[in-house]
C-alpha cells in the first residue's frame, strides 16, 4: 500500500520516464529470452507471452479487506483518497510471523540512503516482522546497473530482490528468473493465498503483471492506472502572474508556455513536454492495431510523427528552458524553483513535492492540467498504466519453510491503510519519528528525515492509496484529477502482458531514442525518421512484428 | 629469458676448455638458472606483487574476450554459451553506426592531439620561467585543481557558464542582446570538449614536463648565458631538447590511448548535441553491450579497438626509433 511517495521519486527521473514510455505506459513489459536461433542445445525455452492465455489458475484469489473508508472512492480502478485517519488503527497481523532469521534484501531508493545500523525505524519494523530484514539500498537512478551485475552472479543474489519493470535486464525472461528465483505459484495460487490475507487483498491485475514465463514469480508493488505523467503547472506562481491556464488543445498549450516565458527574468515556459505530446496525440506505447487489424509499431504511426512535429515546434519557440534542451542537471529542481513553469512529471511527484517543500514555502503549489487532446473537441486518450511496474523476487531456496516465512513477512509489509503496520512503515514510531497533531495527523520529527525512507514498499505493497491526510486539499485535487483522467483510459494491444522479446531485437529501438531527441531539437528532420523506419523494418522490425502478431493470434 | 639461457647453456660443454678466455659478459649467461634465481631473489620478490596483479587483473580477464566469438549471455556463462564464429565481427564491420563512431573518435582524438597535447608543454615552460617560488606554487595549485573535479561537475560548470540559461547568456540578455547556447551546438562541439579537457587536465599534465625540466643541469644554462644566449635561445637550444625524449614518450602513450576519448565527458553531453558528433567507440560499445544486452557484439567492437590501439603504439614507437629517439621500449 503506497502513498504517492516512492513512485513520485521514480517517475521524476528522466531516464525512468523514457523507459516507462517504452515499457510500462503501454501497460506491457518486455522481458528478454535467449535468441531462438542459438537456443538449441541450451536449456532456453521458447518465448512465452505470460499474462495472456490461461494464467488464471496461477493467480491468487482476490479477497479484499477494508480497514478504512476512503473519502474519495476509487473510480474505474484509480487510487482512492483518504483525508482523515481512522479513529482506531487495526493491527492486521497480531503476532510477528518471523522466526528470528535474517534476510538480505536489495532495493532501490530515490532519496538519501539512510544509515541502516542503529536505525530505530528499521529496528521498529523488524520487530513486528519477527525476523531481521537487512537492507542493501542502492540509488534508484543507477539501480539497473547494479541489478544487472548482481543477477549475473547467482551466488551474490540477496534473499529478496526488488526489480523495477524498467530495469528488467535483457534476457531476464527465461535465463534469469527460472535460474535464480523461486516460483511462487505453489505458495500463492488460488486459495493458497488465504494464508496471507494482506497479499490476498492485492488486486488480481497487479498479480497478473507479476507472471513471468508462465509462472507467478513476482510480488507486486501496485501502481495507479490513470496517474501516468500529468502536465503540471506551478499554480501559485501563475496566480501571481494573473494567468489561469485553460488548455484544450496542443495550440493552447504552446500559447500558454510562450506567454509564461521571460528569459530575461530567468524563467521559461516549460521543460521537455515530449510525454505530454505523446499523450495529446495518443502515441501508442509500443504497438497499435490499424483499421485492418495489422500491428503497427509506435514509430510507424502518424500519431508519433505529429507528436514529434509539435514538440519540434515547441523547442524552436524558445519556451523550453535551455538546460532542458541540453538535458543537463536537475529538471525537478528547476520546476520547483520556478525557473520553468510547466513540466511533465510522474503523478506521484505531486504529493512528494508538497511533503518536501510546504515546510519551507507554505504557498508552494503545483497542479495538473486536466487531460486534453491535441485537437480541440476531440476526445482525449490516456493509455492505461500498468497495474504494477515494480516487483520483488525471492531467491531460490530448497527449504520451503524459508520461502513461507518470507511470504509471511510480505504479508505484514503489504498491510493496507488503516492498519498499525501501514502506519509504522509509512510514518515510523510515535515519539521518535513523528508526533501527533490535530486529528492525529503525523508531524515528522527531524529524525524521520534522517532515518525513515520508503524501502519496505519496494518489496511488496498493498493496493494504492492516497493517504496524505496532512494535505486534505491535495488528496481532493488528486482524487478529482484521477477520476477525470480515468474517463479517457484505453488499454493498449498487449496491456498487462509480460512479453519475452528475443534479445536480437533489443537494439532495434535504440536509434529511435536518439532520433526523437535530435528531431525535436532540430538537428534531424522527419525525413530521417522515414529512413530509420526503413532500416528498422529491414534489420528485424518485420520479424518482430511477426513475433508480436503470433502472440496476438494466440491471445 | 629462460629459453635464451637454455640455448646458451647447451653448447657449454664444447667451450668448457676455452671458458677462461671469455669476457665477463657471456660468463654471466653461463650461470645456472638456480644461481641466477638465488642472486636476483630480492628483485624478483619485489616485482612479484605487480606480476600477480597484472596476471589477475589484466591477463586473466583477457580470456573473457572469448565471448566475442559466442552468442554470450552472462546467465548461461562462457561454458554453455554457443560459439558462433566470426558473426559478431561481421556485424561490427557491416554496421554503419560503428564506422561512424570510429570516424568520430579519430576526429576528436586527432583534434585534441594537435590542440591539447602541446598546451601542458607550453604551460610547463611558462611556469618554469616564473622565478618567485611562492607564485609558482600558487599557480600550480590552481591549475592542478580542476583535475580532481568529476566530469559531471565540469560539464555542469560549463553549462552554468556557457549554457542557454548560463551566466554569459543571461548577462547578454540583460543588456539587451539575445542569448546564445554553446552547449547544444553540434558544430562547435569539438571546440567545446577540447576546451573542457584543457581546463580540466592541462594543469595536471604539466607535472611530468616540469619534472623533466628540473633535471636539466643549471650549468648548461649558465654556460649558454655566458655565451650570450637570451631567454628564447636557452629555451630553444637547452630546455626543449632536454625534454624531447619525455615528450616523445608521452606522445606514444597518448597514441595508444587515442581511441579512448573521454567516455564520461561524451556520454554526459550526448543528448545535448546528439550522437552525430558525440558517439565514439566507447559510448557505442556501452549502448550495444550494456543497454541492448548484446555483449558479444560489444566485445568484438572493443577487441577491434584494442587491436587498432596496439598498431598505433607499435607504429609510433617505430617512428620514434627512426627519428633517433628511444621511444617506450627498444629491442635488446
Amino acid at each position: 500500500m503506497n502513498t504517492t511517495t516512492p513512485l513520485g521519486r521514480i517517475r521524476d527521473h528522466t531516464v525512468t520516464r523514457r523507459s516507462f514510455l517504452w515499457m510500462v505506459a503501454g501497460g506491457a513489459a518486455v522481458i528478454g529470452v535467449p535468441s531462438l536461433l542459438t537456443g538449441c542445445g541450451s536449456a532456453a525455452p521458447a518465448p512465452v507471452a505470460a499474462g495472456g492465455g490461461d494464467i488464471a489458475s496461477l493467480l491468487p484469489s482476490y479477497i479484499p479487506i477494508e480497514f478504512a473508508k476512503p473519502d474519495y472512492p476509487s473510480v474505474n480502478g484509480t487510487t482512492p483518497g483518504y483525508v482523515t485517519l481512522p479513529e482506531k488503527l487495526v493491527r492486521s497481523v497480531p503476532k510477528p510471523p518471523g522466526s528470528g532469521a535474517a534476510f538480505t534484501v536489495m532495493t532501490p531508493l530515490w532519496g538519501t540512503i539512510p544509515q541502516t545500523d542503529g536505525n530505530q525505524y528499521y529496528a521498529g519494523v523488524n520487530k513486528i516482522l519477527g525476523s531481521e530484514i537487512k537492507f542493501q539500498i542502492t540509488d534508484g537512478n543507477t539501480y539497473g546497473d547494479k541489478l544487472a551485475t548482481v543477477l549475473a552472479s547467482q551466488k551474490d543474489v540477496p534473499d529478496w530482490v526488488c526489480v523495477p519493470g524498467w530495469n528488467l535486464p535483457k534476457r531476464f525472461g527465461a535465463e534469469i528468473v527460472d535460474h535464480v528465483f523461486e516460483d511462487l505459484t505453489p505458495f500463492l495460487a488460488g486459495d493458497k493465498v488465504k494464508a496471507y490475507p494482506n497479499l490476498a487483498n492485492i488486486p488480481t491485475s497487479a498479480w497478473k503483471a507479476s507472471v513471468f514465463n508462465g509462472k507467478l514469480f513476482g510480488l507486486p508493488m501496485p501502481g495507479d492506472i490513470a496517474g501516468g505523467n500529468p502536465t503540471f503547472y506551478r499554480a501559485n506562481l501563475l496566480d501571481k502572474m494573473g494567468i489561469t491556464p485553460d488548455v484544450k488543445s496542443a495550440d493552447d498549450l504552446l500559447a500558454l508556455v510562450l506567454e509564461l516565458t521571460d528569459a530575461k527574468a530567468g524563467h521559461w515556459g516549460c521543460g521537455d513536454l515530449w510525454l505530454t505530446a505523446c499523450q495529446m496525440f495518443a502515441v501508442p506505447g509500443n504497438w497499435k492495431l490499424d483499421d485492418k487489424g495489422k500491428l503497427v509499431s509506435r514509430t510507424e504511426t502518424e500519431e508519433y510523427r505529429q507528436a514529434l512535429a509539435w514538440t519540434t515546434k515547441l523547442f524552436a519557440s524558445g519556451a523550453v528552458h535551455p538546460d532542458e534542451i541540453a538535458k543537463n542537471g536537475d529538471s525537478k529542481g528547476r520546476f520547483q524553483g520556478g525557473q520553468l513553469l510547466v513540466a511533465n512529471q510522474g503523478w506521484g511527484a505531486w504529493g512528494e513535492a508538497l511533503s518536501d517543500l510546504r515546510g519551507g514555502d507554505p504557498e508552494y503549489s503545483q497542479l495538473p492540467l486536466p487531460i486534453f487532446s491535441a485537437v480541440k473537441g476531440d476526445k482525449p486518450v490516456l493509455s492505461k498504466g500498468a497495474p504494477a511496474s515494480i516487483f520483488s523476487f525471492l531467491k531460490k531456496n530448497d527449504d520451503k519453510a524459508v520461502i513461507k516465512e518470507m511470504l509471511a513477512l510480505a504479508n505484514v509489509i503489504a498491510a493496507p491503510f488503516g492498519t498499525t503496520e501501514f502506519d509504522l512503515i509509512q510514518n515510523g514510531i510515535e515519539g521518535v519519528h513523528f508526533t501527533k497533531g490535530d486529528k492525529g495527523v503525523r508531524i515528522p520529527t527531524p529524525l524521520a528525515a534522517k532515518e525513515l525512507q520508503p524501502t519496505y514498499v519496494f518489496l511488496v505493497d498493498g493496493p494504492t492509496a492516497n493517504a496524505k491526510v496532512q494535505f486534505p486539499g491535495f488528496v481532493k485535487a488528486e482524487s478529482e484529477y484521477l477520476a477525470d483522467a480515468s474517463k479517457y483510459l484505453v488499454e493498449e494491444v498487449f496491456y498487462g502482458m509480460q512479453i519475452s522479446e528475443p534479445p536480437r531485437y533489443a537494439s532495434l529501438k535504440l536509434p529511435f531514442d536518439d532520433l526523437e531527441k535530435a528531431i525535436v531539437r532540430g538537428r534531424k528532420s522527419l525525413k530521417d525518421l522515414d529512413e530509420a523506419v526503413t532500416t528498422w523494418k529491414s534489420s528485424g522490425g518485420e520479424e518482430l512484428r511477426k513475433f508480436y502478431q503470433d502472440i496476438l493470434d494466440k491471445k | 629469458m629462460t629459453t635464451a639461457s637454455v640455448r646458451q647453456r647447451s653448447p657449454a660443454p664444447d667451450h668448457a676448455g676455452s671458458g677462461a678466455a671469455k669476457s665477463a659478459a657471456p660468463l654471466v649467461r653461463h650461470l645456472s638458472w638456480q644461481t641466477r634465481l638465488k642472486r636476483d631473489r630480492s628483485l624478483l620478490l619485489m616485482v612479484s606483487p605487480t606480476i600477480v596483479l597484472l596476471v589477475v587483473f589484466c591477463y586473466v580477464p583477457m580470456l573473457g574476450n572469448i565471448i566475442a566469438w559466442q552468442d554470450y549471455s552472462p546467465y548461461v556463462g562462457f561454458v554453455h554459451s554457443p560459439f558462433v564464429g566470426w558473426d559478431a565481427f561481421v556485424r561490427v564491420f557491416n554496421n554503419p553506426a560503428f564506422v561512424h563512431a570510429v570516424v568520430n573518435t579519430l576526429t576528436i582524438t586527432t583534434f585534441q592531439l594537435v590542440f591539447f597535447f602541446p598546451i601542458p608543454i607550453a604551460l610547463a615552460l611558462l611556469l618554469n620561467s616564473v622565478v618567485t617560488p611562492r607564485l609558482r606554487t600558487l599557480v600550480q595549485s590552481i591549475v592542478y585543481l580542476p583535475h580532481f573535479f568529476s566530469w559531471v561537475l565540469v560539464v555542469t560548470l560549463f553549462q552554468q557558464i556557457f549554457g542557454g540559461a548560463g551566466l554569459i547568456s543571461q548577462t547578454v540578455r540583460q543588456n539587451g542582446g539575445s542569448g546564445f547556447d554553446l552547449m547544444t551546438n553540434p558544430s562547435t562541439f569539438l571546440l567545446l570538449i577540447t576546451g573542457q579537457s584543457v581546463w580540466k587536465e592541462a594543469g595536471w599534465g604539466i607535472i611530468i614536463f616540469l619534472a623533466a625540466i628540473a633535471t636539466v643541469s643549471p650549468e648548461l644554462y649558465e654556460a649558454a648565458a655566458m655565451d650570450g644566449a637570451g631567454k628564447w635561445r636557452r629555451m630553444w637550444h637547452i630546455t626543449l631538447p632536454a625534454i624531447r625524449p619525455v615528450v616523445i614518450l608521452l606522445l606514444i602513450l597518448q597514441l595508444g590511448n587515442m581511441l579512448s576519448v573521454g567516455f564520461e565527458q561524451l556520454i554526459l553531453q550526448r543528448d545535448s548535441v546528439g550522437p552525430g558528433v558525440s558517439e565514439v567507440i566507447d559510448t557505442y560499445v556501452y549502448f550495444q553491450g550494456v543497454v541492448a544486452g548484446d555483449w558479444s557484439f560489444a566485445t568484438a567492437a572493443g577487441l577491434l579497438k584494442g587491436a587498432i590501439s596496439l598498431v598505433l603504439v607499435l607504429g609510433a614507437n617505430k617512428l620514434a626509433h627512426m627519428l633517433g629517439e628511444s621511444g617506450i621500449y627498444q629491442k635488446a
